[in-house]
């Protein structure tokens, strides 16, 4: 195939320019925030060619004094627990429908499907009123509630797809060895599994953390998240740019772990290095 | 004395019956064999007996005891899978131990036994390894392993050499059957390759659609195949069966003739025929040929070397006292 070396380099010419172009265009705004975050809000719009070394911390400085650090913890706890809650349900149950003998998988596999497709707005509304009338708007617990309508099918769906992949005859030479089920389920079936059980976890974490629309809708002052508290930054009068630009660096920083490790377990997940 | 005992054992899923009702026994000690072709429940008998299937209706009993409702891994049995079923994220000693460790055994106890298991399947020096980083052969060792420390009154055994190759298969056959001789305890081995039955069993069960056709050593099933199906299923090559006039004139409406019981010659002979491929082996030659009167092509076996050109006449001959008479219904008839 490759021996007509001419025809290789050309093909490895375009993907390398489509690989630049791609780069260019999702790193660039990041680049340009970065950029921004540094400079004085005065001179923000100004080209930095014109005073490219007038670089500045006092962004930072101003928005440790500001509301956004809280609402960034809110954002942990919500995200957190939601994705926690939503491991201890999903987790057995994507078992149990990869592994029981159960009638109705197929139905079960559709209403995953539906809450996974349907836009958060069609959950919002019935929530928002059901949460005016039980008191939980602007609690934790409510915007925890909300989120696991998004992470638990999430992780439930992916999970069943994991303990699919792990062969049923390592759970039945466990129940050969007299393990219980808890025990199988512990010391075998979730070990074989846990390349897909971290990947799972990272997606519903990131699903929860970049959430706007719930946190919008549910959160007053008391449990803003940090995507809604960038809004804050945007008054009457005039939008903070330097603000935002920190506050979207905090919102990104803590996720670039998360993506690099979820993207090692996803690939390994997918490669079924589950088999024995 | 009785092990195992199967009384009216039924299995059915959803609404089609796998095995009908079926009776077996099965001796201490013994070398039991389960064979059939694909998809004649021979798995299923295995994994009723395991626990790892319900049973429908009947009974089964261990030692005398009704063991139909009794969990798996209380049965006493060890199993070894097809795919060997190894914990991937367990080293090989941890494999081993698992059973023991679900046991509650004590750890040095536990540790000596693992020893002695490794040392027998020639794995001490693997112990630390994962299943990942073992040849299949030693996977299908540690599977062994594992079954072993647990001192079960019984092994089941899954087609455990079908995924090994040829040269391995024949090794671990004759690791397996060292280990019964040591062990000298019951085992149970399903296999759809009647070599391994043959060279294996004390006792052979022939499955066909979930029934049993025949229960016996591994002799008495060649010499004296109780159907058709038998008699076909056991011996490599395939016993010879001639239906017609040929078999009428020996009162049968079938009569079956293993190869190594028909004589060939280029001179004179019961049957004529067109000689067809050989195969020769060395010690043996197969010679296939087309008999005048008899639809298949039969298979003759001559002792050493044979040569004989394709379409050339032919005459065999078969040992009369080694011919199978079957009636209508391809049951045997008794001379």
């Amino acid at each position: 195939m490759i021996d007509n070396s001419r025809q290789f380099h050309n093909r490895r010419r375009f993907g390398l320019a489509m690989m630049i172009t791609l780069l260019v265009f999702a790193a660039l705004p990041t680049v340009w925030v970065l950029v921004l975050s540094f400079r004085a809000p005065v001179a923000i719009f100004e080209p930095i060619w014109e005073s490219p070394t007038a670089l500045t911390l006092q962004n930072f400085y101003k928005i440790t004094r500001s509301d956004f650090p809280a609402a960034l913890l809110n954002s942990f706890i919500t995200a957190g627990l939601s994705t926690t809650f939503a491991m201890l349900v999903g987790v057995p149950a994507g078992f149990a429908l990869a592994k029981a003998r159960l009638s109705g998988k197929f139905i079960a596999s559709w209403v995953l499907l539906l809450l996974r497709m349907a836009p958060p707005v069609g959950f919002v509304i019935p929530l928002f009123l059901l949460y005016a009338n039980s008191g939980l708007i602007d609690t934790y617990l409510g915007l925890v509630f909300a989120y696991m309508t998004l992470t638990l099918p999430l992780v439930t769906w992916s999970m069943w797809n994991s303990f699919a992949q792990v062969p049923d005859e390592l759970i039945e030479a466990a129940i050969m060895d007299d393990a219980s089920l808890a025990k199988a389920f512990f010391l075998i079936a979730l070990p074989a599994a846990r390349p897909g059980a971290v990947a799972a976890a990272i997606l519903a974490f990131l699903v929860a953390w970049n959430d706007f629309f719930y946190a919008l809708i549910i959160t007053r002052s008391g449990t803003t998240t940090a995507p809604v508290a960038v809004m804050n930054f945007i008054s009457y009068d005039s939008v903070d740019w330097a603000s935002i630009a920190v506050a979207s660096i905090a919102l990104t920083l803590p996720i670039l772990p998360l993506m690099a490790l979820a993207n090692r377990y996803i690939v390994q997940s997918l490669s079924g290095a589950v088999k024995g | 004395m009785r092990h195992i005992e199967l009384k009216g054992v039924q299995k059915d899923f959803d609404k089609t019956t796998v095995i009908p009702p079926l009776d077996l026994e099965i001796a201490k000690g013994e070398f039991v064999v389960f064979v059939g072709p694909s998809g004649c429940g021979k798995s299923t008998l295995l994994r009723l007996i395991a626990g790892l299937e319900d049973v429908t209706k009947g009974i089964l009993e261990i030692d005398g005891v009704d063991a139909t409702d009794t969990a798996p891994g209380k049965r006493g049995l060890a199993m070894v899978f097809q795919s060997y079923a190894l914990y991937p994220h367990l080293t090989v000693a941890q494999n081993i131990a698992f059973p023991m460790r679900m046991a509650k055994i004590p750890r040095d106890e536990q540790q000596r036994r693992i020893t002695n298991a490794a040392a027998a399947l020639n794995l001490t020096d693997y112990l630390d390894r994962r299943p990942k980083q073992l040849s299949g052969g030693q996977r299908q060792r540690v599977a062994i392993g594992r079954a072993i420390v647990r001192e079960p009154s019984a092994f089941l055994f899954d087609e455990p050499l079908s995924n090994l190759d040829a040269a391995l298969r024949v090794g671990m056959r004759l690791e397996i059957s060292e280990l019964h001789k040591r062990l000298k305890t019951t085992m149970i081995y399903v296999t759809h390759d009647q070599v391994e039955a043959m060279t294996l069993a004390d006792k052979i069960v022939v499955l066909n659609a979930g029934a049993i056709e025949q229960v016996g050593s591994p002799l008495e099933l060649y010499d004296t195949p109780c159907n058709l199906f038998v008699a076909k299923f056991i011996g490599s090559p395939m016993m010879n069966i001639i239906v017609g006039q040929h078999a009428a004139v020996f009162h049968a409406a079938s009569v079956g003739v293993r190869p190594e019981h028909l004589t060939i010659s280029k001179s004179s002979g019961t049957w004529t025929g067109v000689a067809g491929l050989s195969e020769h082996l060395g010690s043996d030659t197969y010679i296939r040929v087309d008999v005048e009167g008899i639809d298949e092509t039969m298979t003759v076996r001559a002792q050493g070397k044979f040569n004989v050109n394709r379409g050339e006449t032919v005459y065999i001959s078969p040992e009369v006292e080694n011919l199978h008479r079957f009636n209508e219904a391809g049951l045997r008839v008794v001379s």
